[in-house]
């Protein structure tokens, strides 16, 4: 099944998918500073990927986008958020010795590197939430044909 | 501390999982066997700390003290675990333990076993996190992990037509219960400010209101519809009938009580104490009646063990008649934890909860004995209909073995564990109402008719399709027989057990001075 949709919707796609990706990227690097976070900007990120899941057809899809690839990044996104969790496990599960102890997190509060390990949970959630979705919506895309 | 790895682990398997998976064919079965294995390692050694020590452990996420700074009340997420918990985590970590071996070769025609695993992996750590939690918004996410892992895992064979059909219903009803839960949680969080189980216990206890009544009406409710209970069972007999026999031992086992009666007897007795409101009454203070919660529980267990008993013995299917005799022996755990109620401070009362916490044990270890036989006989010879099978003990003996202590155990013959747990249901209850004692003996009728029927599809004589039928292969075997020699140990020594697990498990449970909400209030004095 080849893409059903036009020129102007195939270009416009091009222009539209970097903007929504570099927005959703913003959107969790800045999770503990503005509002969303991990899951908001995640699933913005995922919105670019059904855009070009939608403009370009599940055939140019196949051959972007690799099932064993998306399913490791997403159990890496888990690892990454437990790993965080488990720094402090010398006082508690989840206790934030990065902004306590440093080394580089612990910066001026306001600032990017100032909250210990949310930062790298909100990327971890994010990679997280972006891969399982498109996983998700490819594979919904994938599935067996209406009769077949 | 080891606590966390409790939960730590089963999520670091289920994370690696897809990773490992891609690492070689085999490896991801292995990883799923030695994470539940460690998990199982760790939650005995909570088990025992918890029963040496006979103290609730405190556990704080995020800090060393659930206390806000500047500010006497707690602000974190704790884990409170007392020896009810803590038995609970050691039986789900080793029925888990026993039913990841059993799926290396119950599941080996399967495909997509990376998610399989990934998925049981995440069920046992939604389990074990409801245990530990002493959070009410942290029970009810792990609550939902549970259940959204259970939805999927009951659908997994999405080829077949009931694995769907069960799962959509499932899904459908177990939402629904789920959004009553949260609704619960919602009014108590909206009405005193706190998710803390023990601190919200204090709060309530300062201002009992109508809010606090209607929450706890919408909990009770929701986790009716987890645990099975009559009137909201119908899920249940579609679930474990169509989930492959690995999953069904862990749902009849494991899922409804960890999500069902457990939660229920933790929101009662740590959130809504009966001994804290009685209390209050005799100063004529405002308190809730606990009383009417005990009688609404004692009526939904006398219709669960008889509807689900008698239900059991018209079916003609293997795996639905060991599902509704699950919902039939939730009937006798409930009946425990509604006299546990009534009788409240009284023998009668700490016996029922120590035989509700004994048949918890017990019926996870023999249910999933008899699920994982069902598994052998539809994975050897093809259908689990009872009137095409007969005469399998002369091709299957050990399978036939396994079968009959795991039947003669829930039916409570005295040689085996079933017996004791349910002679202190009985014995509790006829001393606090007789008419309660008589119902939970008739539904014990009901079960042994249905079990004698099921016993003579595997005597008798040999039918055509049991011909070619032979023992299944030993990761198949070996988790059965682990499960029937505790099922004869622990039926050898059942008032041991009794005295020295049960009871003081049910007195921690029962909390007769509040202990569950002095091991926070000891935080706020500064002691």
């Amino acid at each position: 099944m080849g893409s059903d949709m036009g020129l102007i919707v195939k270009t416009m796609a091009r222009a539209t998918i970097p903007l929504i990706g570099i927005f959703g990227a913003y959107v969790i690097s800045h999770g503990h500073l503005t509002p969303g976070g991990g899951f908001q900007g995640g699933a913005t990120i995922a919105g670019a990927g059904i855009l070009f899941l939608i403009a370009f057809g599940i055939n140019e899809a196949k051959e972007k986008i690799n099932k064993s690839l998306y399913s490791a990044l997403e159990g890496l996104g888990g690892l990454v958020f437990l790993a965080a969790g488990m720094l402090g496990l010398g006082v508690a599960f989840f206790y934030n010795t990065l902004w306590h102890n440093g080394p580089i997190f612990n910066g001026e509060p306001g600032t990017l590197l100032s909250a210990g390990y949310l930062p790298i949970m909100n990327l971890a959630v994010g990679l997280k939430v972006y891969t399982g979705l498109v996983s998700a919506v490819f594979a919904m895309a994938l599935f067996r044909r209406w009769r077949k | 501390m080891t606590l966390p790895f409790l939960v730590i682990l089963p999520l670091f398997g289920a994370f690696s999982m897809p990773i490992v998976s891609l690492l070689g064919k085999k490896l991801k079965e292995y990883w799923a066997v030695i994470i539940s294995g460690a998990t199982f390692a760790v939650a005995a050694k909570i088990f025992y700390t918890v029963w040496k020590t006979n103290e609730i452990i405190l556990y704080t996420l995020g800090s060393d003290n659930p206390i806000g700074r500047g500010v006497n009340f707690p602000i974190r997420i704790v884990w409170e675990v007392d020896l009810f918990g803590a038995l609970l985590a050691l039986t789900i970590t080793f029925v888990g333990f026993l039913a990841i071996i059993y799926s290396l070769g119950y599941m080996k025609h399967d495909t997509g076993l990376e998610k399989y695993y990934t998925l049981v992996l995440v069920l046992e750590l939604g389990m074990l996190g409801i245990v530990v939690t002493g959070d009410i918004f942290n029970f009810y996410v792990f609550l939902e992990i549970m259940s959204i892992a259970s939805y999927a895992l009951v659908a997994f064979r999405n080829d077949t037509w009931e694995g769907i059909e069960a799962g959509i219903k499932y899904m459908f009803v177990g939402s629904l219960a789920s959004s009553f839960i949260l609704l619960g949680i919602a009014l108590l969080y909206g009405q005193y400010g706190t998710l803390t189980m023990s601190y919200l216990a204090i709060k309530i206890a300062e201002n009992p209101t109508l809010v606090a009544k209607v929450a706890l009406a919408f909990l009770i409710g929701g986790l009716l519809f987890k645990s099975g209970a009559v009137p909201v069972h119908m899920w249940l007999a579609d679930a474990h009938p169509a989930a492959p026999s690995s999953i069904s031992a862990m749902l009849s086992g494991l899922v409804i009580k960890a999500g069902g009666v457990y939660a229920i007897a933790r929101i009662i007795f740590s959130i809504f104490n009966p001994g804290l409101h009685t209390y209050l009454r005799t100063f004529n203070a405002p308190a809730i009646n606990m009383d009417v919660i005990g009688w609404v529980i004692v009526f939904f267990a006398c219709l669960t063990l008889l509807v689900g008993n008698a239900m059991a013995v018209v079916q003609t299917d293997m795996k639905r008649l060991f599902a509704f005799s699950s919902v039939g022996q939730i009937g006798y755990i409930m009946l425990g934890i509604g006299i546990g109620v009534l009788a409240y401070g009284t023998r009668a009362g700490e016996l029922a909860l120590a035989g509700a916490i004994y048949h918890i044990v017990n019926h996870a270890l023999i249910k999933a004995l008899l699920f994982l036989v069902a598994g052998v006989v539809i994975h050897e010879v093809g259908t689990k209909n009872l009137n095409e099978l007969s005469g399998l003990a002369k091709r299957m003996p050990l399978t036939t073995f396994f079968f009959i202590i795991g039947a003669a155990a829930i039916i409570g013959l005295p040689p085996l564990n079933g017996f004791a747990s349910k002679w202190i249901i009985y014995e509790s209850s006829a001393m606090y109402n007789p008419i309660l004692a008589a119902i939970a003996v008739v539904g014990t009728v009901f079960s042994l008719a249905a079990y004698t029927k099921v016993l003579f599809t595997f005597l008798g004589k040999e039918s055509e399709r049991v011909r070619d039928a032979k023992e299944p292969e030993k990761s198949m075997l070996l988790p059965m027989l682990i499960l029937v020699v505790a099922i004869i140990v622990m039926g050898l020594l059942p008032w041991q057990i009794s005295d020295k697990i049960m009871i003081p498990a049910a007195k921690m449970l029962e909390q007769l001075n509040g202990e569950y909400i002095l091991a926070l209030l000891k935080f706020i004095g500064g002691a």
